[in-house]
């Protein structure tokens, strides 16, 4: 179960070279990982040079992009595989649970 | 409409800019797309790398929509021969999924589907296809009503 922060849902921002192709597909991955973590979460599609002001709660993206991206979030994750909604549920746990977004 | 659908199987490259080339080069043929959106793809892997390897085996190559696009389309190759985009973990690469899109909404849903369809077993639908017509087949179930 999910604490939230004063009701707001936990801000991720999924990033790519452009923000509509690898991106999109990680959102939707990511939207239904939370879900079924039972966290409730708005997920956006960025490019990398955009990502950093949007000031989210967790960046999530290839590891090629995410040197860039050190302490720009709370939460910061090398995701590899886009697809796989397990992979990233079980990526997400710990981290999730270590900022209080999970019991 | 429907988005414009171009697949090739069994398709013969040397290196992954050849197969984003062989991929493109379907939707520049059909008008989907410029001819210098193909360059824009290979571009953009070589400024940003290869996070278009989003899945082990699968390149999603694509370019802005100011790059030169008239309509949603996607032309899929699936290569004899595997090659590596330089991907630390997904490579290397025997389906390669190239799309157009002529602004940052219209391809949502065939996006989503192809997802959804990849995290299924799509790519290994392909790769079993025997040639472009059953590999077509396979990626019309998934976007069946996009």
């Amino acid at each position: 179960m999910s604490r939230g922060r004063a009701g707001e849902p936990l801000h991720v921002v999924t990033v790519c070279g452009v923000g509509m192709g690898s991106s999109l597909i990680l959102r939707m991955t990511a939207e239904k990982a939370l879900a079924e973590l039972g966290v409730p979460a708005r997920v956006e599609a960025t490019d990398v040079s955009s990502a950093k002001s949007l000031r989210p709660d967790v960046i999530l993206g290839q590891e090629m992009h995410m040197s860039e991206f050190a302490g720009a979030a709370p939460i910061v994750l090398e995701v590899a595989n886009f697809i796989d909604t397990e992979a990233l549920k079980r990526a997400l746990e710990g981290p999730l649970r270590e900022q209080g977004w999970l019991e | 409409m429907s988005p414009h659908l171009h697949v090739r199987v069994g398709v013969d490259v040397p290196g992954w800019q050849e197969a984003i080339r062989a991929a493109c080069t379907p939707l520049v043929t059909a008008g989907v797309v410029e001819p210098g959106y193909v360059d824009a793809c290979v571009d953009l892997i070589r400024r940003h790398g290869p996070y278009t390897v989003l899945a082990p085996g699968i390149a999603l190559p694509h370019a802005r929509p100011e790059d030169g696009v008239h309509r949603v389309g996607v032309s899929v190759v699936v290569l004899s021969f595997p090659v590596e985009f330089g991907h630390p973990e997904n490579d290397p690469v025997d389906i390669v999924i190239a799309f157009g899109s002529p602004d940052s909404d219209q391809h949502i849903d065939l996006l989503a589907a192809l997802a959804g369809g990849l995290a299924e077993g799509l790519a290994d639908r392909l790769r079993a296809a025997t040639d472009a017509t059953e590999a077509t087949k396979a990626i019309e179930e998934v976007i069946e009503g996009v």
